[in-house]
């Protein structure tokens, strides 16, 4: 059935069905859960799309629509008894307008070829996830990527204007517009972040902004890293205003050093990047308040790069920073909570003594311009006992991330990952109406199924297996051990091995 | 009443797809490299923009991390080798993702090990193996290559009725061969003598551009190196060692291990596909007694540019005319082996020469060894890519490292009816040294 | 009856809401298009609920009840040196943080810094079955769980009653100050400021006085301001009219607070982009109607006379494929033009007001 739906809309060489064809989507960026999907379709047109959903729907299917696989929580994690819809190839950017500063893409497009479109007309796409140069703008949609530069210009979501959009039942909408500013209760805003379970957008208006007419950056040095996560907060109380600041700990800096070489300063227990953009007249005057700020914050050293080419680099370190941990160790989790940015040293102290307490090594490297931390909680797989070890830590993180009055995820979203979390940071009213929008948005429940939420049916099951009781973990993550031939329930299973 | 969701604290992001169950000791020494680059592998996708097949097809199967996974897979005996072979072959091998891997994966010390194993477990149908017999029956061996290469060139007419491989084989043919210049076995210095090499000829390249090595042996003399080219040497093996014939690779390797002399301060190449196959000689032979062998040659084998570069380039005079030059990286000369400074730095040295930088000079221009000739649709669309991009900087010639991409660039640039001169480094420096003594022994670019 | 339609705590508002079939929630009642009830309606007055619960200067965020009124949040702000930099409108008629949200209106400043969408973080607000229901956070950075914040911006009442808001806000710059420049038309007026638009200029306003007159605003530290200006004026090649100090920033909240829109005319919000205005300006020249363009012609605001019907505006729009929103006047709804959400729109509306509680949006 589902196979002659998809040989009615797709010629056969689209229609991915075999072992080896299928096993390299199974994960996406996330590598703990891994599912098979039924088939993959490589769609190439916005009507193919339209189709698959519609067919989909007819035939009670789930699906997932897919990027570049570089999700961090799971976002692209096939359903098993469902299909994925590929859209890599539809990655077009189809209009760029200079004088209105928008752009129309299709949902393949990625990211770094927007801006690198724009830059001729001296614009570019705000958004900067690390993995900017492949990630996809609709993947960046649904979950309302950031950056490090969303410290000024937002996240995904102030620079998605609107959105033609296809409901997981096949009914196209159109949300948004061109404009900047919408009128009437804002659909798109609520679209975007929604992890794919309202529907693929097809058509996305981007807005462009214009390039900064100087950029000067600066790196600084630290004896500790509480001592860097103050001098953040110093920044940002002292009413400068940065596109960037990062801060990176002594682990991420070796892991840095040992991939991209971006040569930061040598025996240093933490450093700090900030970036001040705009007019030079500003610039120029704000840089040398920066200075005093970061002097009188304990600096140690205080860099600015020679050239263009050095201040490449130093952000290349720090956008390779996840990956290039596995310098440093075999195995490793990857966080992503958020905290007050005036308590960022009380939170990375908090950090430091958890992991010291736990005997486990924490690199530390994060957005410190609006408190979104992302340690990297190192590990060896192969010991018994370290990866529930590993996790045990970084659920306290997050727990402390949720006590500070912040958040469990700032910009990698739920999805997967962080789905048991989302009932500590909310309360039983607010899940049931998040659940309530997607039930009315998909009643089918076929949009990205699992993600975010247990779908209703498992919730069911578990309850009436055990009203009182929280279900035990094999119920959500899949037994343990060797994933069976397919998970029951169409659950991906964890990869234990 | 009991939260309608239960709270379990256990899911987290935990990079490290593939904690693989390769039992090591059951397969070949090079297991340990293959298993190694399989577990750093942390999925991340920083390899698929960089990556040729992936940009150009938009498939994960396609993509180094997609192909790490089904390595992965028939390693651990969960697929065979024939599912995963046609994602396998489709690899270019240029190791652009090695280069864009943040956390270090050696794709290269995965995918070359993998075919030679997969190699021996396959069958494959007649046609492919005779295609792939009589690639490595001629290509390695001038003689042989320059006979096969006429008999093609008479087939030309009959392109029509050659199926795609064969076909896209006989596209790639130059309209004319350049006459055979046999190599002096030793190349004095001019002057003062600073150094002795000994030159690593290249096969495909003797024959298709003769004038490359000729060039190569005048600037090594005019800055002072004496050079030997050693009469027994044999092809480098790498077009077997890419295709995962490893019985041939190292019969190839065997016979240089005993051609290549001892007295000399490094073996250079000039073709980065040549130098990047000596350089994997160590993993190649792994195991065995010949492995000591094996990596001290291929530790000194080193490409001309970074000798030239190290050794100090006497400066070279201007060219007649100023020259826009586009330099085009060689994957096997950057990628595989990191090379991207030094054949810039000795183009710059020449004082009127702009040199220019064309956009996406990661990706392969699909020459890839015999790639062009085994995937001809997606190696088109690779050169075509190039050859737009190189236009794009405005430049009036190209410069570049191997000889494959010599030719792959321009048959491209002549499809888009655009016929810059393509020469290889050496050549640009050759015509300045050259030019400015009146020699007309120098090509023109 | 003894249920309170002034409640002063959450959980009257609750009672309140549940105690009545029809129900619209409303401020300080500025932008009344919006907060008027249909027939058979009852006002929530939410006024009640207000005060600053959370303000840590150095955190740059706030959280205030949705009564709070925007006089007293810019006061408190500006002794920190703050300010809202989505720049909302009427602060001086009184609206009320809640207004603002629900009625999505920013200001001239929302040029560069952005709306009121990019500045709030997090709301708790009432269904339609009056259930309080929490969305977003309270931190400058979020990404758990579907963005109903954003949801409630426009929201004019139709989809839930906030009863507290979180932001974020900036540091007050150190200057302000002022060009304008006069245009041979509109087409001169659009050519230059499609050439602003790619222009590295760090504009904070930037509105079109329709033929041509332009009005540019900068901000930042007093030291650059000259320079910063004679940039402009050389990007502009035209010399305008600078402005400074007081009276420069008086201008700009007459302009926020619509004091050029006459007593009896209706203020009507339209989204739009600069390569439209020909358009919508050769429907509303014959009719006399004033405007002016916002956000670099991003948005058209409105002075819809009186003695007009709205249903001709409603037409003109949907003739122009363009949304637009009464703030004031009294129309039969506020929502005119070609508004877009379709399905979508109505199942949301269908989970967030199951009953039908709230008016149609």
């Amino acid at each position: 059935m589902l196979l002659s739906a998809l040989g009615a809309i797709y010629p056969p060489a689209r229609i991915l069905t075999s072992r080896a064809e299928l096993a390299p989507y199974e994960c996406d960026a996330l590598t703990s859960f891994r599912a098979s999907p039924r088939a993959v379709v490589l769609a190439e047109s916005t009507d193919e799309v339209v189709e698959t959903v519609r067919a989909c729907h007819r035939l009670g299917v789930p699906y997932v629509a897919r990027g570049s696989g570089t999700s961090l929580s799971g976002g692209s994690l096939p359903i098993e008894e469902g299909i994925v819809i590929a859209l890599n190839r539809l990655n077009r950017i189809l209009e760029l307008d200079p004088e209105q500063r928008t752009a129309v893409v299709e949902p393949g497009a990625i990211n770094s070829q927007v801006s690198a479109a724009a830059a001729p007309h001296n614009l570019f796409y705000a958004p900067d996830p690390s993995s900017q140069s492949i990630c996809s703008i609709g993947g960046n949609l649904a979950f309302n990527a950031g950056g490090a530069h969303c410290l000024k210009h937002g996240m995904t979501s102030s620079s998605v204007l609107g959105a033609k959009v296809v409901l997981p039942d096949g009914e196209l909408v159109e949300l948004g517009g061109e404009s900047i500013e919408p009128v009437g209760p804002d659909w798109m805003g609520l679209f975007v972040g929604s992890e794919g379970m309202f529907g693929i957008a097809l058509e996305i208006t981007l807005r462009l902004m214009p390039s900064a007419d100087r950029t000067r950056t600066v790196l600084s040095a630290y004896e500790s890293l509480e001592a860097a996560g103050n001098a953040a907060a110093k920044v940002v109380a002292a009413g400068l205003l940065p596109v960037a600041m990062e801060i990176m700990d002594k682990l991420a800096i070796e892991a840095a050093e040992g991939s991209v070489k971006p040569g930061y300063p040598e025996g240093i227990e933490a450093l700090m990047i900030v970036e001040l953009e705009g007019d030079h007249e500003t610039v120029d005057r704000e840089f040398e308040q920066l200075l005093e700020v970061l002097e009188g914050a304990g600096a140690t050293e205080v860099r600015e790069p020679d050239d263009d080419a050095q201040r490449a680099l130093y952000w290349e370190g720090r956008k390779s920073a996840f990956s290039a941990v596995g310098w440093l160790s075999p195995d490793y989790i990857v966080q992503d909570g958020v905290v007050p940015r005036t308590r960022l040293g009380e939170a990375l102290a908090e950090i430091g003594r958890l992991s010291e307490e736990h005997g486990i090594r924490v690199a530390n490297v994060f957005h410190a311009g609006d408190g979104n931390l992302h340690p990297l909680i190192l590990f060896k797989g192969s010991e018994e006992g370290a990866l529930e070890r590993a996790e045990e830590l970084a659920g306290e993180i997050l727990r402390m991330c949720i006590r500070l009055g912040g958040s469990v995820t700032g910009e990698h979203g739920i999805a997967m990952e962080k789905r048991a979390f989302l009932p500590e940071m909310f309360g039983e009213e607010d899940i049931e109406m998040m659940r309530r929008l997607w039930r009315a948005v998909d009643p089918a429940q076929i949009a990205n199924r699992g993600k975010m939420f247990l779908p209703e049916e498992e919730l069911e099951r578990d309850e009436a297996a055990d009203p009182d009781a929280a279900p035990s973990s094999a119920a959500v993550a899949g037994t343990a051990g060797p994933p069976p031939g397919g998970a029951s329930s169409g659950e991906a299973r964890r990869d234990t091995r | 009443m009991s939260l309608p969701v239960p709270i379990v604290l256990r899911r987290f992001t935990v990079s490290l797809p593939v904690l693989h169950e390769i039992k090591i000791h059951q397969h070949e020494p090079q297991a340990e490299e293959m298993a190694a680059a399989i577990e750093q592998c942390i999925h991340c996708g920083f390899c698929l923009p960089t990556c040729p097949t992936h940009v150009v097809l938009g498939e994960e199967m396609d993509s180094p991390r997609g192909r790490i996974f089904l390595m992965k897979e028939v390693l651990e005996g969960n697929m065979e080798v024939e599912e995963a072979a046609p994602f396998i072959d489709c690899c270019v091998g240029c190791d652009a993702c090695v280069t864009a891997c943040p956390s270090g994966v050696r794709y290269d010390e995965l995918i070359v090990p993998y075919r030679a194993h997969a190699e021996e477990r396959r069958e494959r149908d007649w046609r492919d193996r005779l295609l792939r017999r009589l690639i490595a029956e001629t290509l390695p061996y001038p003689r042989r290559f320059r006979v096969a290469a006429r008999l093609g060139r008479l087939a030309r007419p009959l392109r029509r009725l050659a199926p795609g491989r064969a076909g896209a084989m006989l596209d790639l043919l130059p309209e004319t061969l350049p006459r055979a210049r046999p190599l002096p076995e030793l190349q004095p210095a001019d002057g003062e003598r600073r150094a002795r090499v000994a030159l690593l000829a290249g096969c495909a390249q003797q024959v298709l551009a003769p004038e490359i090595n000729s060039a190569t042996l005048r600037v090594l003399a005019r800055n002072g190196v004496e050079v030997v080219v050693p009469r027994e040497q044999g092809c480098c093996g790498a077009l077997d060692l890419h295709s995962g014939a490893s019985a041939r690779a190292k019969a190839h390797a065997r016979r240089n291990f005993r051609a290549f002399p001892d007295d000399v301060d490094a073996v250079v190449t000039n073709a980065a596909g040549c130098g990047s196959g000596v350089r994997e000689y160590g993993l190649l032979f792994k195991g065995s007694a010949e492995e000591g062998q094996a990596r001290e040659l291929a530790e000194r084998t080193v490409d001309v540019s970074v000798f030239l570069d190290e050794l100090g380039l006497k400066p070279p005079p201007p060219l007649p005319e100023p020259l826009e030059l586009a330099y085009q990286d060689a994957c096997h000369l950057a990628h595989a082996q990191g090379v991207r400074s030094a054949p810039r730095a000795l183009l710059a040295a020449i004082p009127n020469v702009n040199l220019l930088e064309p956009d996406d000079w990661e990706l392969c221009c699909g020459s890839a060894g015999t790639y062009n000739i085994e995937k001809p649709d997606v190696a088109d669309e690779l050169g075509r890519r190039k050859a737009e991009a190189l236009l794009a900087t405005g430049a009036e010639a190209v410069a570049t490292g191997n000889i494959g991409c010599l030719t792959q660039i321009e048959a491209h640039l002549r499809a888009l009816g655009r016929e810059l001169p393509v020469v290889h480094t050496l050549q640009v420096l050759d015509r300045a040294y050259e030019q400015a003594s009146g020699s007309p022994r120098a090509a023109s670019p | 009856m003894s249920v309170r339609l002034r409640p002063d705590a959450v959980e009257e508002a609750q009672e309140a809401l549940r105690g009545h079939e029809r129900v619209l929630p409303r401020g300080a009642g500025t932008k009344p298009a919006l907060s008027s009830p249909p027939d058979g309606t009852v006002t929530l007055d939410v006024s009640g609920l207000t005060g600053i619960e959370e303000y840590d200067p150095e955190e740059l965020t706030f959280t205030a009840r949705a009564g709070t009124s925007l006089g007293e949040i810019e006061a408190a702000l500006a002794e920190n040196g703050q300010y809202l930099p989505f720049d909302p409108p009427l602060v001086a008629a009184g609206a009320t943080l809640g207004g603002a949200v629900a009625a999505g209106t920013s200001g001239p400043l929302r040029y560069r810094s952005g709306g009121v969408r990019d500045f709030i973080l997090g709301v708790r607000f009432l269904d339609g079955e009056g259930r309080l229901v929490r969305a977003g956070g309270r931190v400058v950075k979020n990404a758990a769980g579907f963005d109903l914040s954003k949801l409630m911006v426009g929201s004019a009442g139709r989809l839930g009653v906030m009863v507290e808001l979180s932001f974020k806000v900036f540091p007050q710059p150190q200057a302000w100050a002022t060009l304008t420049v006069d245009c041979a038309g509109l087409d001169d007026a659009l050519a230059l400021m499609g050439a602003l638009a790619t222009a590295p200029l760090d504009l904070e306003a930037l509105d079109l006085e329709p033929p041509g007159r332009l009005w540019l605003r900068l901000a930042g530290l007093a030291d650059a301001m000259p320079a910063r200006l004679e940039r402009l004026e050389g990007i502009l090649e035209r010399s305008g009219e600078r402005l400074e100090g007081e009276e420069e920033g008086a201008l700009w909240r007459e302009v926020r607070d619509f004091a050029w829109v006459a007593e009896d005319a209706a203020i009507v919000k339209v989204a739009l982009v600069p390569k439209r205005v020909p358009e919508l300006e050769a429907k509303l020249e014959p009719l006399a109607v004033k405007r002016r363009y916002g956000a670099g012609a991003n948005i058209a605001w409105l002075a819809w006379p009186g003695e007009r019907p709205a249903q001709e505006l409603d037409e003109l729009l949907r003739s122009l494929g363009l949304a637009g929103v009464f703030l004031t006047g009294s129309p039969p709804k506020p929502m005119v033009g070609t508004h877009r959400g379709g399905a979508f729109a109505q199942r949301v509306k269908s989970a967030l007001d199951p009953s039908g509680r709230f008016p149609d949006v």
